[in-house]
């Protein structure tokens, strides 16, 4: 594999060792990112003769010494947005005592060595956070032991900073030291284990808000997308898109009204092996250019397929039939007799709410580039979830899984369309027909009509309260399961034994002390028939928080309590809300404080507003309760009752992600994941109409400008505990603290997304 | 026939179809990829790119109709990367995925080019049109007034 990685970069013209390859998805700190491996400062006294001789030291395989003292951390996630690298960085440096200009970063390559290989569901820091720690650490120990041996002292009366090993008046590099060759040892996982680390509150660098390594690179061109890739030999295809999202079949492709487009090669229709596709026609031609003209004139005699009847009505039909069947769905929440509760209660509030279809849409259209050399095949293009992707593209090229190698890019955004696969078929398909490298770019259209968007969902709630107090609560949500679609191995087993996707549900299982309390998870098998499921940044919670959220508000209303202090109540840590060592230790009682603290900062309750002017409230955990990022939203809004239009007055928002890796680079994920809560809140729609998708461009699914960014106010509570992920908990709850707030300004309750001026006007009437 | 035109200072000649928007070119054609494709229609900015001084969204500009013009691009806008505008993203920490920041730094050169000391409302308005999915807006703006200061400080400096 490595001498591949050396012929594809020698391919290109490039140099020795890491090579172009080594530094399209590396990036150093101390100033010469972007100028490759060959400029990196010497950082030790060692120089570059001995730097090119001597073997790195790496304590395990996720961080490399070299000799010139640089160490490089070995990044398994993707980095496409949120400076995972750098925090990455950051992790290793604080235990290592190595100085912050000598760290550098590089995305890896799919490899099994690196274990399970996703990038999402904010699990980043947290699920890497301990074995960053114990390789630096190791690190540490490895050079402080070798400097004691160097220097026949004990090990206990040296110490490690900056990047040199001092004690007894001398003092010595760690490139120096690598470069002696004394730095040995490798480390078990049980000598890891044992290894005591820093406690919180004494950290140097976890906590500062560095700059990140990646954006030198992204301000002048020269970060490497997968869609910048280039290959001798290489030439280029654009899909041909067929009438339905999913089901198609092409009877025939006539291509010869485009054989008169210059540079344009052929049409190709092609089977995939995997299921991924069906109907897949490309436009194949030396230039993109001359590939999008040849797929305009390219007749195709399609088969719709069997969905080509679907709209979104018909999918919610669904939802409904499927709902009312007692039998149908799993078990998710089963705390006391809800069922029971609710039949002897009097008051029952009873509410359906609903979401669309929503698409990813990245800033780079999905892509991939395929070839083939050495009895390997290459892809090359972003991707955040190798082990499952891997797989697939494996089964589609009809291969072993270790015939194939993804290999790694910045991404142009991620947001889950980059968990599935899929996008590198047609390339990989395409160059097995051909024979010869091929680069596959969707255009808008065919990013947007064949994404795996995330399934509509229709979800029915009912309630009772009394004495202030909820009595019972049940809730069945309806979807399409992503995980069908892109991982079944991911399926988990529901209380009543049965499969059940956590990423078509999570969220529904709130930290709150309900007394009764029961979630049920219904498979919309027609909605996953007609788009095939995606995971959605923020996954289920960008729906079941919606919904629910929502829900509390309308029986803190008939109970006749103020929103927050009905949540309050139900906030108090007790049984299984108390919180588990390490990720959610605290519990419940942590969320009771971000809410707090959104509300002290957003003045609700205190500030006086004008006529028609509300506040609204939502919380939430992020995207699952075992890893919970405690969080809550306060939204300000004015609406005009007349027209039903509103504005957005201020949004605030309050995580506790337990330790603040970079606080900066914290502040970035809130505002970033805000404003994607509200894109979905108010300005992100698409209709299924005849089996496809209808938007086709920015202009049919339109998500937030700049001008419709609304003050913020983002802050978060890192009191020491275990770092969480931050990319995604605000997306949850902006939604429905936006409908609560118009609900209190107007007495408007819309229950569909995207909330609009014109269903605002409709719920006043 | 060879279409000349001028990109980054220097001059190509090039034998391609007259109707290849100005991007491919970029790309495909001379490999500046620093130049991104969003959207094709003129609907996102990715493709941001000077023309003769003015920001052009290269999608929508045939190279035919580019002949004997001078283009820049991001990888053009400075030597060293010391562009106030590109210096003013780093300092605000702007790019996420990064994806459309080319775009959304030549389209704010460009502007402060022509709009030295913008209000905030003139700042909205010369954005709106580039699309950022990762949403790093509130750092958008806040760059584009810290390059306007730093390019009026600069200006000021000379002039005196």
């Amino acid at each position: 594999m490595a001498e591949l990685g050396t012929q594809i970069a020698q391919s290109q013209g490039n140099g020795r060792g890491l090579g172009r390859r080594g530094f399209l998805v590396s990036a150093l700190a101390g100033g010469s990112v972007g100028f490759g491996w060959g400029q990196l400062p010497a950082t030790g006294s060692s120089g570059t003769a001995q730097a090119a001789t001597a073997a790195p030291y790496s304590p395990t395989n996720l961080i490399e010494i070299d000799a010139s003292g640089v160490v490089t951390v070995n990044v398994t996630k993707s980095e496409m947005g949120q400076h995972v690298g750098t925090a990455f960085a950051q992790i290793v440096c604080e235990e290592l005592e190595a100085p912050w200009s000598a760290m550098g970063i590089h995305h890896v390559d799919s490899d099994p060595k690196w274990g399970v290989m996703i990038t999402g569901g904010s699990w980043s820091i947290n699920w890497t956070f301990d074995a960053l720690s114990r390789a630096g650490a190791a690190g540490r120990i490895s050079l402080i032991a070798a400097a004691a041996k160097q220097w026949g002292v004990s090990a206990d009366t040296l110490t490690a900073s900056e990047g040199r090993v001092s004690g007894g008046g001398k003092s010595i590099s760690y490139g120096d030291l690598v470069a002696s060759g004394a730095v040995t040892g490798a480390w078990s996982e049980d000598d890891l284990k044992k290894i005591t680390l820093k406690p919180a509150g004494s950290y140097k660098i976890i906590g500062k808000s560095v700059a990140a390594l990646d954006i030198p690179l992204k301000v002048n061109g020269t970060a490497k997308y997968g869609i910048d890739f280039k290959t001798p030999g290489m030439v280029y295809g654009k899909i041909v898109l067929p009438p339905t999202r999913n089901g198609a079949t092409a009877k025939s492709v006539d291509d010869s009204a485009a054989k008169g487009v210059p540079g344009f090669i052929q049409a190709l229709s092609l089977k995939d092996p995997s299921g991924s596709f069906s109907g897949l026609v490309l436009s194949i031609a030396d230039t993109y250019w001359a590939a999008i003209k040849g797929a305009a004139l390219i007749k195709v005699d399609w088969d719709a397929g069997p969905t080509a009847h679907v709209d979104d009505a018909a999918l919610v039909a669904e939802g409904r039939r499927l709902q009312a069947d007692p039998n149908e769905g799993a078990l998710w929440v089963n705390d006391g007799d809800a069922i029971g509760a609710l039949a002897k209660a009097s008051n029952v509030l009873t509410a359906e709410y609903s979401t669309g279809i929503n698409l990813h849409a990245p800033m780079e259209p999905t892509n991939a580039t395929a070839l083939f050399a050495d009895g390997i095949w290459h892809f090359h293009g972003g991707n955040q979830f190798q082990s499952a992707s891997v797989p697939l593209v494996a089964k589609a090229m009809e291969v072993d899984v270790s015939k194939v190698v993804l290999h790694q890019y910045w991404l142009g955004g991620g947001f889950g369309r980059r968990l599935e696969g899929d996008y590198f078929i047609p390339a990989g398909l395409a160059a097995k027909a051909l024979g010869r490298p091929v680069k596959v770019v969707y255009n808008r259209t065919d990013d947007m009509r064949l994404d795996c968007a995330r399934s509509p969902s229709w979800q029915k709630l009912s309630g009772a309260v009394d004495g202030g107090k909820l009595v019972a609560l049940t809730h069945d949500v309806a979807c399409g399961w992503p995980s069908n679609n892109v991982f079944p191995a991911g399926l988990g087993e529901s209380l009543d034994k049965k499969k059940v996707d956590v990423f078509a549900i999570n969220g529904a299982d709130v930290w709150y002390s309900f007394p009764n309390h029961h979630v049920r998870l219904i498979d919309n098998k027609l909605a996953e028939a007609t788009v095939p499921p995606g995971y959605l940044r923020s996954v289920a919670p960008g729906f079941t928080v919606w919904a629910l959220e929502s829900f509390i508000d309308e029986l803190a209303h008939a109970a006749g309590v103020d929103p927050v202090a009905f949540r309050l109540a139900h906030l108090d840590g007790a049984g299984k809300n108390a919180g588990t060592a390490p990720m959610s230790v605290g519990g419940a009682l942590r969320l009771a404080a971000v809410l707090k603290q959104a509300v002290e900062r957003s003045g609700y309750g205190t500030k006086k507003l004008a006529e028609g002017a509300g506040f609204g409230v939502a919380i939430g955990q992020g995207q699952e309760r075992a890893a919970p990022v405690f969080t809550a939203c306060i939204a300000e809004v004015s609406v005009n009752k007349k027209s039903g239009k509103f504005s957005i007055n201020k949004l605030t928002v309050v995580y506790d992600v337990g330790t603040a890796i970079s606080p900066d680079g914290v502040t970035a994920q809130m505002e970033s994941a805000t404003l994607w809560g509200l894109s979905l809140a108010l300005y992100e729609t698409t209709t299924i109409r005849d089996g496809a998708i209808a938007a086709a461009n920015f202009d049919g699914y339109t998500p937030t400008r700049i001008s419709q960014v609304p003050p913020l106010d983002v802050s978060f509570i890192s009191l020491g505990n275990f770092p969480v992920g931050t990319g995604e908990p605000a997306t949850t709850v902006v939604g429905p603290a936006i409908g609560n707030a118009i609900a209190a300004a107007s007495g408007a309750r819309v229950r569909s997304l995207p909330i609009t001026p014109a269903k605002v006007k409709a719920a006043m009437a | 026939m060879a279409i000349t035109i001028t990109v980054n200072g220097h001059e190509h000649a090039l034998d391609v179809p007259s109707d290849m928007p100005l991007l491919w070119v970029l790309r495909d054609v001379l490999d500046l990829t620093g130049t991104k494709f969003g959207c094709g229609s003129n609907l996102c900015g990715a493709c941001t790119v000077h023309k003769d001084g003015k920001a052009v969204r290269s999608c929508q500009v045939a190279i035919g109709d580019a002949a004997g013009s001078s283009i820049t691009t991001i990888e053009g806008l400075s030597a060293d990367s010391q562009h106030p505008v590109q210096v003013a993203w780093i300092k605000e920490q702007v790019p996420a995925c990064g994806y459309c920041q080319s775009g959304q730094i030549m389209t704010a050169a460009a502007f402060l080019t022509q709009n030295p000391d913008p209000e905030d409302e003139e700042i909205i308005r010369a954005m709106e049109g580039n699309l950022c999915r990762c949403g790093q807006y509130v750092r958008i703006k806040k760059a584009v007034q810290s390059a306007a200061e730093a390019m009026q400080t600069k200006g000021a400096t000379t002039n005196g």
